[in-house]
């Protein structure tokens, strides 16, 4: 019976849904004009101002680090749009964030410096996890030495005002049709980022983030938010184990590299209810999109039929490849999706 | 005959196909001798049709008594405990929305009595053939899904609904699982601290609903 309300539930909620999503376009149509105005003509270069992509990307990464902020940011990919109140809070040394959803069920999500914390109050249950890929920004632009601008440039379209806020917008081209581009608006003074969109190949829009409101330099102590995020009584944590691990210890490998695409990690997560093969990620990035393979047991009872699908930047693809199911998820497109299941390897 | 106040109760049985033999063929007597025992009898036939789907209730029924009905049916106790699970948010910090009382916009295209939270709950007590019968419609349109044969089993617990530009999609509880795994160890990208970590934590928190 429980099973029965929750699905009638999700059935009003997509209903409502719908609504919130087609008067959210109705509302980006009214903004349209000032968006698809041709943006100012850049002011010739200043002194001092970056010109290439890493250049961009680094000032970006800083005044991440560097802003204070509290403000309303809204996402919409495939039709859907997602809305929640943000603070972000630096002391040069650390920082920390809390993300409130606004619409979807109630998440409080709170990130210091790698540790990510969600509290799920109607679940009582809070998930802790580190994340270390949101540690790896230095790396990935000197590692490769350019390694980025190899395959993306990055090109100055003029200024504009986004939620109140003066900013500089970057367009971060793909040099081939291997993977998406981006539009960037960023602050003028410190190079925050208030709006981001993804594109396709043809340079359609796939999904949008933005804040539609904020506020700097705002008094909020990061002691304070990190009282929150460490009062968890009366919710239950858990704690997703993660085991690391290499593609070639559990038997895969690359035919053919895709073109830009570095491997970055690889790792199991035993689950409970399927002890024995646990399945396996292998993530990929290119610096600015990554892709995951996921490998697991072949099992005729769930994995039905071969399928692609897209949502917003997101795209999907699976596979059988003898006994085992791929999965391969990415923010690029379903050709370069297609080019990693065909080159995944089996070498045991 | 029976009493007639025993009536009601045996039109209702006879209703939900409860009733056999003997009794069936004394409810059916009554019901053409007593003009109140036919009514009786329209009456449960309405109230399965409002619970089952609100659209059935308007053609040719009596629109103040369906409305008295909702409203009666608003003000029952919710039989399920998870209509209270919204309210109490005691740990977090005080601005955290109960996002489940939210208004959304465009609450106009729901339906008019969407505003009883409790009346969802009693109308997702009573078919789960109507429930399913809506998502596999919803479905249909969109893909061959992969999906369909196990809607007929106990498997259906594990498809959801996405929104898409195409209209909504059935998906597999299991990719929506690697989904968030991409989203969360995946988001290997230069662009991951100024914002995919907000654009993960915004859009896919949302997306948690359906899974």
């Amino acid at each position: 019976m429980d099973l029965l309300s929750t699905m009638n539930l999700k059935l009003f909620r997509c209903a409502a849904l719908v609504g919130c999503a087609l008067s959210a376009t109705n509302y980006i149509a009214a903004q349209t004009p000032a968006q698809t105005q041709a943006p100012a003509p850049a002011a010739a270069a200043q002194a001092g101002e970056p010109k290439n992509i890493s250049e961009w990307l680094t000032r970006m990464h800083e005044a991440s680090r560097n802003r204070s902020y509290i403000g309303t940011f809204v996402v919409s990919s495939g039709g859907v749009m997602s809305s929640a109140k943000i603070w972000h809070v630096c002391d040069g040394t650390q920082q920390i964030e809390r993300v409130d959803t606004l619409t979807g069920p109630p998440r409080s999500t709170f990130r210091h410096n790698d540790q990510v914390v969600t509290f799920m109050p109607e679940h009582k249950l809070v998930r802790a996890e580190k994340r270390e890929s949101l540690g790896l920004f230095p790396e990935l632009l000197k590692s490769a030495g350019g390694h980025i601008g190899d395959f993306y440039q990055a090109r100055q379209e003029g200024r504009e005002r986004v939620a109140g806020v003066d900013t500089d917008v970057i367009a971060l081209l793909p040099k081939d049709n291997m993977r998406f581009g981006y539009r960037v608006w960023a602050e003028q003074k410190k190079g925050l980022v208030v709006k981001l969109q993804t594109l396709d190949t043809d340079g359609k829009v796939l999904e949008q983030a933005a804040f539609s409101e904020l506020q700097f330099d705002v008094p909020v102590k990061v002691e304070k938010l990190v009282q929150m995020m460490n009062k968890v009584d009366g919710y239950r944590v858990e704690k997703p184990e993660l085991v690391k691990t290499t593609a070639s210890a559990e038997g895969w490998a690359l035919k053919k590299p895709v073109a830009g695409f570095q491997p970055m990690s690889c790792h199991k997560r035993p689950r409970a209810a399927q002890p024995g093969d646990a399945p396996m990620q292998w993530v990929f990035s290119d610096g600015l999109a990554s892709v995951s393979i996921f490998v697991e047991p072949f099992d005729a009872q769930r994995h039905l039929k071969e399928s692609r699908m897209a949502m917003g930047a997101t795209q999907s693809l699976t596979r059988r490849m003898e006994t085992w199911w791929l999965t391969v998820i990415g923010e690029a497109p379903m050709a370069t999706l297609g080019q990693f299941a065909d080159g995944l390897e089996r070498k045991k | 005959m029976k009493p007639t106040t025993q009536n009601p109760e045996l039109i209702s049985a006879l209703v939900d196909g409860q009733l056999a033999g003997e009794d069936v063929a004394s409810v059916l007597a009554a019901c053409e001798a007593d003009a109140q025992a036919l009514a009786s009898w329209n009456s449960y036939h309405l109230i399965g049709d409002v619970l089952r789907s609100p659209g059935l209730a308007l053609h040719g029924a009596d629109p103040a008594f369906v409305v008295r009905l909702r409203a009666r049916l608003g003000q029952e106790p919710a039989p399920d405990a998870r209509s209270a699970a919204a309210v109490a948010v005691p740990a977090l910090p005080a601005s955290l929305p109960t996002v489940q009382d939210r208004p959304l916009a465009g609450a106009g295209r729901e339906a008019s009595n969407d505003g009883s939270f409790r009346w969802k709950l009693v109308a997702g007590f009573v078919s789960l053939a109507a429930v399913v019968a809506v998502a596999w419609n919803a479905g249909s349109g969109v893909l061959s899904p992969p999906a369909a044969p196990q809607l007929a089993g106990s498997d259906a617990s594990r498809q959801v609904l996405v929104m898409s530009e195409q209209g909504p999609v059935m998906r597999d509880a299991r990719m929506q699982e690697l989904l968030a795994e991409h989203k969360q160890f995946g988001g290997t990208s230069a662009l991951q601290m100024p914002s995919g970590f907000l654009r993960n934590a915004t859009f896919e928190a949302s997306q948690a609903e359906r899974r």
